[in-house]
């Protein structure tokens, strides 16, 4: 195996396992009222860092498409990448929207913002539209989530239960 | 230092998209009238453009957040609530990935046709 391709599969590995974490840490901050306000507030915050290793695992599409977004691209290249733009949009907004209206975090900062009602509503609708975008990011990505979870979880955990046991010594 | 930059060029992607938000919602709200905290139930409206009364350090809660952490069945609801979500999300990765699948038959097809 060439050096280069070891480095696309452990990437492709780091992404899957990113992938999955942010998809957890997702759902957990998506139920403040059973997880408490505090770990929705400090998850969620976490999750920005989460998101720029995403982004930057992902740092050549993305500039490689920003360069041909104008030229000759395929549709769902060019489909995907406003999908990711607009992922990108509504999760600084949940962020923003989340800062405004934190009652755990900021206050613990020290910091007072000034709040109103149009924030909350701002972030359960941005919440909202965040899941149905996640579904279509998801979507799109589908036979890349199929191929990398066949590649790096079924087959291993098929190869540990379908290999020979060592024979016995002492028999 | 490529890495650097990049996380740069990310975090001001986020700063200027907070800022956008920040400043629309702020002349939205400006030109409408919003309800914020005037302490309703606690005698007569406030007057216009006087400030809320918020005590120092406090943070007044809006409805619906009330006593949300600590509370029994938090587990269950946790995972009825996360079986929503992943179901939301399933529904609409299907309904895509059956599109998908269905038109480029169609587009195959379409091309085995005029090939022949």
């Amino acid at each position: 195996m060439t050096e280069t391709q070891t480095t696309t599969k452990n990437r492709t590995k780091t992404k899957l396992v990113l992938d999955i974490i942010i998809f957890i840490a997702f759902l957990i901050a998506m139920e403040p009222r059973s997880s408490g306000i505090t770990i929705h507030e400090w998850l969620a915050t976490s999750l920005i860092a989460v998101l720029i290793v995403h982004l930057l695992l992902s740092w050549d599409w993305i500039t490689q498409i920003t360069r041909r977004f104008i030229g000759k691209i395929n549709s769902q290249s060019r489909l995907n990448y406003i999908l990711n733009w607009s992922l990108f949009i509504d999760g600084t907004v949940i962020m923003l929207s989340g800062f405004m209206i934190s009652e755990s975090l900021m206050p613990y900062l020290g910091i007072q913002l000034p709040r109103n009602f149009a924030w909350r509503g701002l972030h359960e609708f941005s919440t909202n539209l965040f899941l149905l975008l996640l579904g279509l990011h998801t979507a799109l990505h589908w036979s890349w989530v199929v191929d990398t979870f066949k590649r790096y979880v079924f087959q291993p955990v098929l190869r540990i239960f379908s290999s020979k046991p060592s024979k016995d010594m002492t028999t | 230092m490529k890495t650097l930059g990049r996380i740069l060029i990310i975090l001001a992607a986020f700063a200027l998209v907070m800022g956008m938000t920040y400043a629309a919602v702020n002349a939205v709200s400006s030109s409408t009238t919003l309800r914020t905290f005037d302490g309703a139930g606690e005698g007569s409206p406030r007057p216009e453009g006087a400030q809320p009364q918020i005590p120092n350090g406090q943070r007044p809660e809006f409805p619906g957040g009330e006593g949300r952490e600590g509370r029994a069945g938090g587990i269950v609801r946790l995972i009825l609530g996360t079986v929503k979500n992943v179901g939301l999300i399933a529904v609409v990765v299907v309904l895509v990935v059956w599109i998908k699948n269905y038109m480029e038959k169609q587009k195959r097809g379409a091309q085995g046709a005029t090939e022949s």
